[in-house]
């Protein structure tokens, strides 16, 4: 908080058109980051892809019982959880390094180091990702949820984390001197925390499994620690840096921003036993998750007032840009997330919402409203920037943010909609259970065609991605190819 | 706001305490509860489960059946899980003891199974669910099971195996085949059939009735030490 911002991250991030010079660093910047950051997107949109394969296959069995019956490992109880952990740490962690570096790089003003680590690290990361998916669909799985990867996969996905995390810690110790923006702490409180809950958690219960219900509290823990720390904050850190940018107003408050990351620390780990409110727990523990909830008021205040500011009166603008639609698509969807999950744990509310389609609707707002859209924008906006050419369409993104905004509308809406339902049916003992199913049965099948159009959408920027990779690199590989598929050529020269 | 060491302090404390405070404080006030005597049966509760259960959870666990199906029942306050008839009386720390992993769920896509050993005692009937839920349930949503069954053909001779599983009319794989449970959907329903979590020990006792007067209350206690007036 120093009264004299020499190099301000704020003003590169804010109002000022930037000289030639300036102008060439970052392009420099860019450059340096481009393999690294683009792995860590492509193997986040890889992952993301194979999860909304299985997500839909397990959405359609809950309203078809016959569908794909027949095989063990396709079972609604192996999919579904196998596409949540392919959700959360396939497409979340390396999406959400993949951007929490490139903006590392860029609000330090430094290159990012230590490239060649990242690139082993997502290896590592996904090799242990996949044993311990395949680990699930074999049933495997460890029953616990959140923490469903059996307890060999840990071991090679956390060196794998460690490598991808420890250079954009070095990026950022590197920085230039100067504040450090919002965005900055965000990213730094998402990178540190992460790897505390997943191997605290494991450890207890999965490594050396605590009695009784206390590793499902530790699963829930976890869940929403990632949830808080990890999925809001980088959305946070992506808006926080977009949003005062395009809009090319600076933040109007520093230490309310402050407060409220503060608050948001503090507060945001301990709402996971929440989840278990009248379950089998000391009752203090749900009551100190709800108050850890509640307490998210402030920081949704905080978030809001600032953002809001910025945003007031720029309608024109959010709708011409792609980014900023993004952006703000993400922004209104935390915020949403906020609210719902304070008066979610309300008595009056949670009555209506426990053990139903709520729960999961509540996750997908915060996990695709939020934190995909937030990421989506920030790959629209830095690939073509790393790899120094155009989008194949324009129209492309456009159609993409529609279908992504229409996917989440859709899958949220019919859940938290379809959650109310469920919960009011089971709340009425004379309802008999196959009839509490046919309230929820027509929303889980709405989830499906949700389910589909996320699909369809990352499919489509997969495949733009690729055609951005062909045309930049295409000529360069082809010959490369041909050669290894023609060895004789190259060995006639004695 | 500039120092990182400073952030990163902060948030490892934050961390940590939310974790002392969600997970080890816990562990520390109930992990070392063991078993109680219930008085009504003599017996210690809760009791391990027999083998064949024991193996049943892991089935159960392997193929996300808690996925749909909670394992907890909450008080008349908190939901109509008792009205529903899923428990004489909430759920509490001690009844999950012996569970290893301890699978309460989050969603109740089915019902809570915490107390289905008392309402179900048919094992034919809970087999023919997981082979196909509607031949016992019609219109059921819930998904079928047939790989935790066998296909055989029948015998030359007519006979069938001992233990296939009695078909309701018209239903079934065809004709010349039998269905045979594999001893994965045995264990299953010998899991299902033991589950259930009614003694009554001191933490769920139900709130005992306001008594009228106690000892606490000088009044009374003055009262009751008075001679008898005649
Ligand atoms: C997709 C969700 C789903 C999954 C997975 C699922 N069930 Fe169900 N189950 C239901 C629904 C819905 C009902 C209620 C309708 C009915 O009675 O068939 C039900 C009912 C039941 C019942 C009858 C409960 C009662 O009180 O009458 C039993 C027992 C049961 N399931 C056992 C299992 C087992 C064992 C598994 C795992 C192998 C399993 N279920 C997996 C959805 C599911």
């Amino acid at each position: 908080m120093s009264s004299r911002p020499r190099h301000s991250a704020e003003k590169r991030v804010a109002v000022e058109p930037l000289d030639a010079a300036a102008l060439e660093r970052l392009a420099l910047l860019d450059r340096v980051a481009r393999w690294p950051v683009l792995a860590l997107v492509v193997s986040g949109l890889f992952w993301a892809v194979i999860a909304g394969g299985l997500q839909v296959i397990a959405a359609i069995k809950l309203h078809a019982p016959g569908f794909l019956a027949d095989t063990a490992w396709l079972t609604y109880g192996r999919v579904a959880p196998a596409a949540a952990n392919l959700f959360v740490l396939g497409f979340g962690i390396p999406m959400g390094l993949g951007v929490a570096a490139w903006l590392t790089s860029r609000l330090g003003s430094v290159p990012l180091a230590w490239r060649g680590m990242m690139l082993v690290g997502v290896k590592a990361w996904s090799l242990g990702l996949l044993v311990g998916v395949v680990g699930i669909l074999g049933g495997r799985g460890t029953g616990i949820e959140g923490l469903e990867l059996p307890a060999f996969a840990l071991p090679i996905m956390l060196p794998g984390y460690l490598l991808m995390a420890a250079p954009v810690l070095r990026t950022f110790a590197q920085r230039e001197p100067g504040e450090v923006y919002v965005s900055q702490w965000y990213v730094l409180a998402a990178v540190v925390t992460f790897p505390w809950f997943q191997l605290a958690g494991t450890l207890v219960a999965v490594w050396f499994p605590l009695r009784g219900v206390l590793p499902a509290m530790a699963g829930a823990w976890f869940l929403h620690g990632v949830f808080v720390l990890w999925f809001l904050a980088l959305a946070l850190a992506v808006v926080f840096y977009f949003v005062p940018k395009l809009v090319g107003r600076p933040l109007p408050s520093r230490n309310v921003a402050l407060f409220g990351f503060w608050m948001l620390i503090i507060a945001g780990p301990i709402g996971g036993p929440a989840r278990f409110i009248g379950g089998p727990f000391p009752a203090w523990l749900p009551s100190l998750g709800v108050v850890g909830n509640v307490w998210l008021l402030v920081p949704l205040v905080a978030v809001a007032v600032n953002l809001l500011l910025v945003l007031r009166g720029q309608r024109t603008l959010v709708k011409s840009s792609n980014a900023l639609g993004f952006t703000v698509f993400s922004l209104a969807a935390c915020l949403l997330w906020f609210g719902l999950n304070i008066v979610n744990s309300l008595g009056f509310f949670r009555h209506h919402t426990q053990f139903t389609l709520f729960t999961p609707g509540l996750d997908w707002l915060l996990l695709w409203g939020g934190f995909g859209t937030a990421m989506l924008g920030a790959v629209y906006y830095l690939v073509p920037r790393l790899m120094g050419a155009e989008w194949m369409r324009p129209a492309w993104v456009r159609m993409h943010l529609g279908l992504v905004a229409g996917a989440v509308v859709v899958l949220v809406g019919a859940h938290l909609l379809g959650g109310w339902l469920h919960g009011s049916a089971l709340r009425d003992p004379t309802v008999p259970f196959v009839d509490v199913a046919r309230r929820y049965i027509p929303f889980a099948a709405t989830g499906t065609l949700a389910w589909l159009l996320l699909l369809g959408a990352n499919l489509l920027l997969t495949v733009q991605i690729g055609w951005l990779l062909w045309t930049t690199h295409g000529a360069s590989c082809v010959p490369e190819v041909r050669s290894w598929l023609r060895p004789e050529t190259r060995e006639v020269n004695p | 706001m500039n120092h990182g060491p400073l952030v990163f302090l902060g948030l490892l404390v934050s961390v940590v305490c939310s974790w002392a405070a969600v997970v080890m404080v816990p562990q520390f006030q109930v992990g070392d509860q063991g078993m109680v005597r219930i008085e009504e049966t003599g017996q210690d509760y809760p009791q391990a489960p027999a083998g064949l259960a024991r193996r049943g959870a892991e089935v159960y666990r392997a193929n996300g059946c808690q996925y749909c199906h909670t394992q907890q029942v909450r008080d008349a306050g908190e939901g109509q899980d008792l009205a529903r008839g899923w428990g004489a009386r909430r759920t509490v720390v001690r009844d999950y003891l012996r569970d290893q992993p301890a699978m309460i769920g989050t969603v109740r896509y089915g019902p809570d199974l915490t107390n289905h050993g008392i309402r179900e005692h048919d094992r034919v009937k809970l087999l023919q669910r997981l082979y196909n839920p509607r031949w016992v349930m019609p219109g059921s949503p819930m998904p079928r099971y047939p790989y935790l069954f066998e296909l055989r053909r029948v015998g030359p001779d007519g006979g069938s195996s001992l233990n296939a599983l009695p078909l309701p009319e018209g239903e079934g794989p065809g004709a010349g085949l039998e269905v045979v449970p594999t001893p994965d959907a045995e264990a299953l329903v010998a899991y299902l059939l033991s589950l259930r979590a009614d003694p009554l020990f001191f933490e769920v006792f139900p709130p005992p009735a306001p008594k009228p007067a106690t000892n606490a209350e000088p009044s009374t206690l003055t009262a009751t030490n008075l001679p008898p007036s005649p």
